[in-house]
């Protein structure tokens, strides 16, 4: 079935249409936030303010690097995991992959409400044990922080990962296997280039999640450091009225290091895995 | 291979209880009146969670505003992927990474900073602690999902399909209807399901948007570290519809 590239641009043309005026616009008015002076001056005056006072605050600093990390520890060890559990659960049936599945579609906030029922001082973990060795709620690394995503995280990436291995990859290995390949051979030549850009793709969805969403850092985090989304929060409730624009410029900065770090992955993909494997 | 049915059955018997145990705490912590440390089960069981939640009609008014936001999300973001996802599906473009980049782009971006961006246009248009201000944040997230999962139903099965049936004479409505919408319907269910769910816990963007009409998971944060209670009644609140929806998607995606 052929179709015009007309007709195929006509097709795309309400989706896109869509995501460029939302998703743009969205953007574009946290730009025009970020450069609004912080005392008002109408819409044809610009000031630079807001971006100096973020780049200059040693708080949205430590909040950037207090993401980066635990956006880092999340996604290496929920794929790490999610590695492992996909590999040892690949030849089971229906049953064992729903039950893996269980989380993804468990909203990120109940995860952390669950969190912190269990794992706050005083909460179910503690009166079980008698008390937790670490703090996992409030803590200053943000370990609370990291759990709950992994919870949440490896699933979705068993999810993915399962979904390309599926019989044909087995029959590969079976056959690799036949003909005498050990197993570490079979798993660097036959289910990591199988895996390798599902795995790398639902990582930086995750990581790309982690780094911004705020409401586990909100239910779970430091007080201090904050995360970039709470950074941002506290801003627009400090009571200030330059907040909004602070806030804008701070998201903003999170935004590009995120589409940078999609880039980044992306150039690597496709560099030094061509797709036509 | 009975050996082998007992390990199936032991490994899901051990994913359900990781998974899923964890979340009975919540049953419990949300029946609760009183369940003071040291105690491991409530002292005292009772609604005050629920009634404490719902008094003043902020929670029921949230829940409803949330299910219909994410239902409207939902049909708004089908009916605006199919015709997408079936150019990048059957794989009808040369170059379709700049496309696709551009689609998906919403994912990588913080739901706070679109919300906060699209403020500044809604209070301009009288969007925003509006339906349709909500729809349409949320709608920005939830696009790419369902564009992406989408598109992995469509492909050359599919389009042989939907030939041998215009070769017999099938008119496209009819084609639609007996060939498209039953071949494509796994995918179509979880597409939905994925839609849905994004916008049914939708937070960030929800909170710059919604001011005065807040959804359910904007009245639930605050709870979280001053009533156990309330939290937990609340976000049974927020599981129940997320878990029926998993439900519905399966039941859709299996029947025929």
């Amino acid at each position: 079935m052929t179709a015009s590239p007309w007709r195929n641009a006509a097709m795309l043309a309400p989706a896109l249409l869509a995501t460029i005026l939302l998703f743009g616009g969205a953007l574009a008015g946290a730009v025009e936030q970020s450069f609004t002076p912080p005392l008002g001056g109408g819409f044809d005056t610009w000031s630079l303010q807001n971006w100096q006072t973020v780049l200059g605050d040693p708080v949205f600093g430590e909040a950037m690097l207090f993401s980066l990390r635990t956006a880092f520890f999340a996604t290496v060890l929920s794929a790490a995991i999610a590695l492992g559990i996909a590999y040892l659960l690949r030849s089971h049936g229906s049953a064992t992959r729903t039950a893996a599945a269980f989380p993804v579609p468990v909203p990120h906030l109940i995860v952390a409400v669950v969190a912190v029922l269990w794992l706050a001082p005083g909460g179910l973990a503690d009166r079980l044990l008698g008390s937790l060795p670490i703090n996992f709620v409030r803590d200053q690394a943000g370990l609370g922080v990291v759990l709950v995503y992994l919870f949440k995280e490896t699933p979705f990436l068993v999810v993915l990962l399962m979904s390309v291995m599926g019989r044909r990859m087995q029959e590969r290995e079976e056959m690799a296997a036949v003909y005498g390949m050990g197993v570490v051979a079979r798993l660097k030549w036959i289910v990591w280039p199988t895996v390798r850009t599902p795995l790398a793709v639902g990582s930086l969805i995750v990581a790309a999640y982690v780094f911004s969403a705020f409401e586990v850092p909100l239910t779970v985090g430091p007080n201090y450091p904050p995360s970039l989304g709470t950074y941002a929060l506290e801003v627009t409730q400090s009571g200030a009225i330059e907040g909004a624009g602070e806030a804008a410029a701070a998201l903003l900065l999170g935004a590009l290091a995120s589409i940078a770090l999609a880039l980044a992955i992306l150039g690597l993909i496709s560099r030094r895995w061509p797709t036509s494997d | 291979m009975t050996e082998r049915i007992s390990v199936n059955r032991l490994l899901v018997l051990f994913m359900a209880l990781m998974f899923a145990l964890p979340f009975l705490v919540l049953v419990l912590q949300a029946f609760a009146d009183s369940w003071t440390a040291p105690a491991l089960l409530p002292q005292e069981f009772g609604l005050r969670g629920f009634r404490d939640g719902f008094a003043g009609g902020g929670a029921g008014d949230a829940f409803v505003r949330s299910l219909l936001v994410a239902v409207l999300v939902t049909a708004l973001s089908l009916l605006l992927a199919w015709p997408a996802a079936r150019v990048i599906g059957e794989r009808r473009l040369r170059h379709p990474g700049p496309v696709i980049l551009v689609l998906a782009m919403p994912v990588l971006i913080s739901p706070f900073a679109v919300g906060t961006g699209l403020t500044s246009w809604f209070v301009r248009l009288g969007l925003t602690d509006s339906i349709g201000g909500l729809l349409l944040a949320h709608l920005v997230f939830s696009l790419p999902y369902a564009i992406l999962l989408l598109s992995t139903g469509f492909g050359s099965g599919l389009s042989r399909s939907e030939e041998m049936a215009e070769s017999f004479g099938l008119r496209p409505l009819r084609r639609l209807l007996l060939v498209t919408l039953p071949e494509i319907r796994p995918t179509l269910a979880v597409a939905a399901l994925f839609s849905f769910l994004v916008s049914w816990s939708q937070y960030g963007s929800s909170l710059a948007i919604s001011g005065g009409s807040p959804t359910l998971p904007v009245i639930l944060l605050p709870f979280v570290g001053s009533d156990a209670e309330v939290a937990a009644a609340l976000s049974l609140l927020l599981l129940v519809p997320a878990v029926l929806a998993l439900w519905a998607s399966n039941r859709a995606g299996h029947f025929r």
